[in-house]
């Protein structure tokens, strides 16, 4: 829909009425846009600022004398809870949690979405409707089974440790992490897959079938080459998911420092001994965001359709 | 032994029957062409014949080898599809190999083919290109050498020129018309486009419903249409269908027609079919091919039973080859063609001449021809 | 599956593959093995993980799960505490919490939503570069802008310090540390969070309609006003729709960002059920009441997105 043109009327003083139009329209955007950036700014600007200039200045001015000081401390001094040993531990973490969840659930929902559009079955829909609902539950409503799951796991490990010098993963929190990621994000995965394969040719599949090729030949050759925006788009989407995850990472790896990095970053935060050192800690805040800020800003198209893709269903 | 043998085909979809006992065959070198309009199942037909669906019932043969059960790939049989189903993630050279790669075809083997096939089509040049490079008229023939390179027992075409536009489809036409003439392939066309199915076929199976209403040479369902549906559907333009009563008494029946504020037309019927005098004083429908309805100059001179009658021409329609004349009988629009010179002028009145040995009647009730 | 035992037993090619009968069924059974792990999946730890809950739920669990029903004690306490406002029990300030955050937050970021994408829509240079700011609070967890946010909302640091320091010196802007007004500040960091992409969508619905309509009412005299609320506003009531189911589960869901601004607020006055359920489960060893509360809100999201999903997923007729 192009805007709608509005018929220039003269006014007194020569402006017209659609200049008018236009300022306030600008103006009202330019300001919402403060009102958006105003936090990331504040996180910035605080995170290069001496304790001194935090305290004695405005918050938003620029740093006067801008220090890398606060950055350096939230990597590797910072301390959180009673632990001083600064956020890159638990950035690790969360980057060890985050690539294979993304890596699994991505490639599951890839064959889900082939399988539920191109070899439909008795069923196929209430399948996926039952795999859609996922999406949307309060975790809250398994959050209790799977720690107790978990936990069993746990002992099943340490059993496993002691028998055979090996625990599988088992009883490890970042396994836990991502095993719970890719069960809670499969939803989302396969549904994304399941409307981007819709609208594939399906006489590319009957045309690869004649040819001779089989189930899974047909989504090696034929599906994976061809779904290049959709898996930008799901791995983009989880991995803001995962990476932004609070919940599942406070309840399954809540302390100690197996902690992904959104709940070292609360706890940094909330750390109540001292001074407060809110460049610090606004420094801690962005190597936390870095990542996804990071993907945003490079590919922040296929993180809104993916966004979309979850909201708009077809 | 015909080559194609599809003995009672049935399909269904839960209580849906989509194909209600298909039989048909076709001779080896033959060309088949499945018409008819959307959703008749011509296309779940094919499928079934290539063995992408599943059938309910009924046996499908090829060669005298049941082929029901098989794998797609395993029926001997090459496909055309209507989106061309090119592989877009591979080049030209790639998808007309990928079914040999499939089958574990040797590399410098599968070159060897793909350049023979590059040279019947003429696309030698376009080898290395993605199919999104490609033009429409390209991609078809792309499709093309992918099915001709298996060189396969069977051929299914699936619409494959509905994709085009109007001139291009016309060279395509010719082009599969000269490539089954050379290489002597059976293939199994579909469309919905009459004139494909006219110009391109040894055989037609008219298709409606998941029936089979007419199966029979071009010429035979062109000139001899089984009943109302086959009639209206085939020919273009149109069988003018005009609801009429047969008069007359004894053997020297007539067709009258109605028309607006005037005294009937009545026609002479010099070789009525045996069936029609049950019908005396009864309705029927009187079909009548638009250039068997001429201006008099223009009438088939060695037909032998014409009859000529005023009619009130309504709109004129200048085709360049031909002119076509609107008038109303039996509350119908009536189309006739003319020679493309006829000096007639809507609103006047003009003797128009009915070839009367190539028109045909239907039963009303029915909808079957009377014979 | 009949006909192809016979045809095994009838064709001397099929004979000399024995195998070719299993492998057969194998091919035909692959699609459903590769989606089986997935559903099996979503059933256990989805649906399974559900009915465990609302088991836990009658039970009279603390610190531990224990396994002995013990009738629906939990929501005897939560119906009760329901009706407890002065002083407000936590599942009385959680459920009263949802109730102001919940309709604000779904208005607000409606109205704001269709305003920008409005405004956005009048042919505006620097769209491109306006959209991503406008959108990016999505991308990152509240966690961290939750940081920002906390110290921005602070009577003692943030913007009431400013604007003294400019020489306002009467304002006063303490909602984030009054028990009464703490979740207001929940609802503008939570607006700030989702606006953007509710812009988004409302953008791309208005770039959706077609601009012959657009012309139509033009030629007929429509001015802008009427324009948008006769023509334009009703053509986007599908993306209503969707925004609203976005924006629904999105705030039965929200949990950080009580956590990240507010810790829980004065006296727990910030929480909502999601913070109750957790508090409860984990902190007050109350295993059953905290698993009541997340039947609850789960029933909630169920009554909202089920007839929607059944909407959008029913079989259209081909």
């Amino acid at each position: 829909m192009s805007a709608v043109a509005t018929p220039a009327r003269q006014v007194t003083g020569g402006i017209s009425a659609r200049t008018v139009n236009r300022i306030v329209i600008y103006g009202l955007l330019a300001l919402f846009a403060l009102f958006y950036l105003m936090p990331l700014f504040v996180m910035l600007v605080t995170s290069f600022k001496t304790m001194d200039e935090i305290q004695n200045g405005n918050m938003l001015a620029l740093p006067q004398a801008p220090t890398f000081e606060p950055w350096i401390k939230a990597w590797s001094e910072v301390c959180s809870g009673l632990t001083c040993v600064g956020m890159k531990g638990y950035f690790w973490n969360s980057i060890k949690m985050v690539v294979p969840a993304v890596i699994i659930s991505t490639l599951l929902g890839a064959l889900n979405g082939y399988v539920l559009t191109k070899w439909r079955f008795r069923g196929a829909t209430l399948v996926f409707a039952l795999m859609l609902f996922a999406c949307f539950i309060p975790f809250q409503s398994v959050l209790l089974p799977m720690a107790t799951i978990l936990g069993r796991f746990g002992r099943f490990g340490a059993t496993l440790q002691n028998a055979t010098g090996f625990s599988f993963g088992l009883g490890n929190s970042t396994v836990n992490l991502v095993f719970v990621h890719v069960v809670y994000g499969l939803g989302f995965t396969t549904l994304f897959f399941r409307n981007y394969y819709e609208a594939f040719p399906t006489e590319l599949i009957k045309a690869a079938q004649v040819d001779g090729a089989s189930f899974f030949q047909i989504f090696r050759r034929i599906m994976l080459p061809n779904s290049l925006p959709i898996i930008v788009v799901t791995v983009i989407y989880q991995f803001t998911n995962i990476w932004n995850d609070f919940l599942f990472a406070s309840a399954y790896a809540g302390s100690g420092d197996v902690m992904p990095m959104t709940v070292a970053l609360n706890n940094v935060v909330n750390t109540s001994t001292g001074v407060i050192e809110y460049n610090v800690n606004m420094a801690a805040a962005m190597i936390a965001a870095l990542p996804t800020l990071l993907v945003y800003v490079v590919a922040g198209r296929y993180f809104v359709r993916g966004l979309m893709a979850g909201a708009v269903k077809g | 032994m015909a080559f194609l043998e599809i003995d009672g085909l049935k399909k269904r979809f839960g209580s849906v029957e989509i194909l209600k006992g298909i039989d048909v065959d076709l001779e080896k070198g033959g060309f088949l062409v499945l018409v008819g309009p959307s959703g008749c199942g011509k296309s779940t037909l094919l499928n079934t014949i290539a063995g992408l669906e599943t059938i309910t019932e009924g046996e499908i043969r090829v060669d005298g080898r049941t082929i029901n059960d098989l794998h797609p790939s395993k029926r001997d049989i090459a496909m055309v599809f209507q989106s061309y189903a090119l592989y877009p993630n591979m080049t030209v050279a790639g998808n007309i190999s990928f079914g040999m790669e499939m089958r574990g075809v040797p590399a410098v083997e599968r070159q060897k083919a793909i350049d023979k096939v590059a040279k019947v089509l003429q696309i030698g040049h376009l080898l290395q290109r993605k199919p999104s490079q490609l033009s429409g008229g390209q991609r078809q023939r792309v499709a093309m050498g992918r099915a001709l390179v298996r060189d396969p027992k069977l051929f299914l075409f699936d619409e494959p020129l509905s994709n085009l536009d109007a001139k291009l489809r016309v060279d395509m036409r010719i082009e599969i018309k000269r490539l089954h003439a050379t290489t002597g392939t059976t293939i199994v066309y579909v469309t919905h486009d009459q004139i494909e199915a006219m110009t391109l076929a040894t055989k037609i199976a008219v298709m409606r419903d998941g029936e089979v209403q007419q199966f029979g040479t071009p010429a035979e369902i062109y000139n001899n249409p089984t009943n109302l549906f086959v009639a209206d559907f085939m020919g273009s333009p149109a069988m003018n269908l005009v609801p009429a009563t047969i008069g007359g008494n004894g053997n020297a029946l007539s067709v009258v027609l109605q028309r607006d504020a005037r005294e009937p037309i009545s026609l002479p019927l010099a070789d009525a079919p045996a069936g029609l005098s049950a019908f005396q004083g009864k309705p029927v429908i009187f079909g009548v091919r638009p250039e068997a309805l001429t201006d008099p100059e223009g009438a088939e001179r060695n037909a032998s039973n014409i009859a000529t009658a005023d009619c009130h021409i309504e709109v004129i329609e200048p085709a360049g080859s031909d002119t076509f004349a609107v008038t109303n009988l039996g509350g119908k629009a009536v189309v006739a063609r003319l020679r493309a010179d006829a000096n007639i002028q809507p609103g006047t009145v003009t003797p128009l001449a009915f070839n009367l040995t190539k028109a045909v009647f239907f039963d009303p009730a029915t909808e079957n021809r009377i014979v | 599956m009949t006909t192809v035992a016979t045809q095994i037993k009838l064709t001397p090619e099929h004979n000399a593959r024995p195998g070719a009968s299993v492998r057969s069924h194998l091919q035909d059974a692959l699609p459903k093995i590769v989606l089986a792990p997935s559903f099996a999946i979503t059933i256990v730890f989805v649906y399974g993980f559900i009915l465990w809950t609302i088991y836990l739920s009658f039970t009279n669990s603390k610190t531990f799960p224990s396994y002995a029903i013990t009738g629906p004690r939990a929501y005897q306490r939560l119906w009760r505490w329901t009706f407890e406002s002065d002083p407000p029990s936590s599942w009385y300030t959680s459920i009263t919490n949802m109730g102001i955050f919940g309709f604000l937050y779904i208005f607000i970021c409606l109205a704001l939503g269709l305003f920008l994408a409005i405004l956005l829509d009048q042919k505006i240079r620097g769209e491109g570069v306006l959209r991503p700011i406008y959108l990016y609070p999505m991308a990152l967890s509240f966690i961290v802008t939750g940081v920002a946010w906390k110290w921005f909302l602070d009577p003692g640091l943030g913007l009431e310090q400013t604007l003294h320091q400019w020489g306002w010196t009467s304002f006063h802007f303490d909602w984030i540390k009054n028990k009464d007004f703490v979740i207001y500040t929940v609802v503008i960091a939570g607006v700030w969070q989702a606006s953007g992409f509710i812009m988004a969508m409302f953008l791309a619905g208005l770039r959706g309609i077609d601009g012959e309509i657009m012309k139509a009412a033009q030629i007929d005299g429509a001015t802008t006003f009427q324009l948008y609320r006769r023509i334009v506003i009703p053509l986007l009531r599908p993306i209503f729709l969707s925004a609203f189911i976005v924006l629904a589960h999105l705030a039965i869901k929200s949990y950080d960002l009580v956590v990240a601004l507010t810790s829980g607020g004065p006296g727990g006055s910030a929480w909502l059920p999601s913070n109750f359920m957790y508090e409860f489960t984990f902190k007050r060893n109350e295993m059953a009441v905290g698993s009541a509360s997340a039947v609850i809100m789960l029933m909630t999201i169920t009554a909202i997105i089920v007839p929607y999903l059944y909407s959008e997923l029913r079989e259209r007729p081909r």
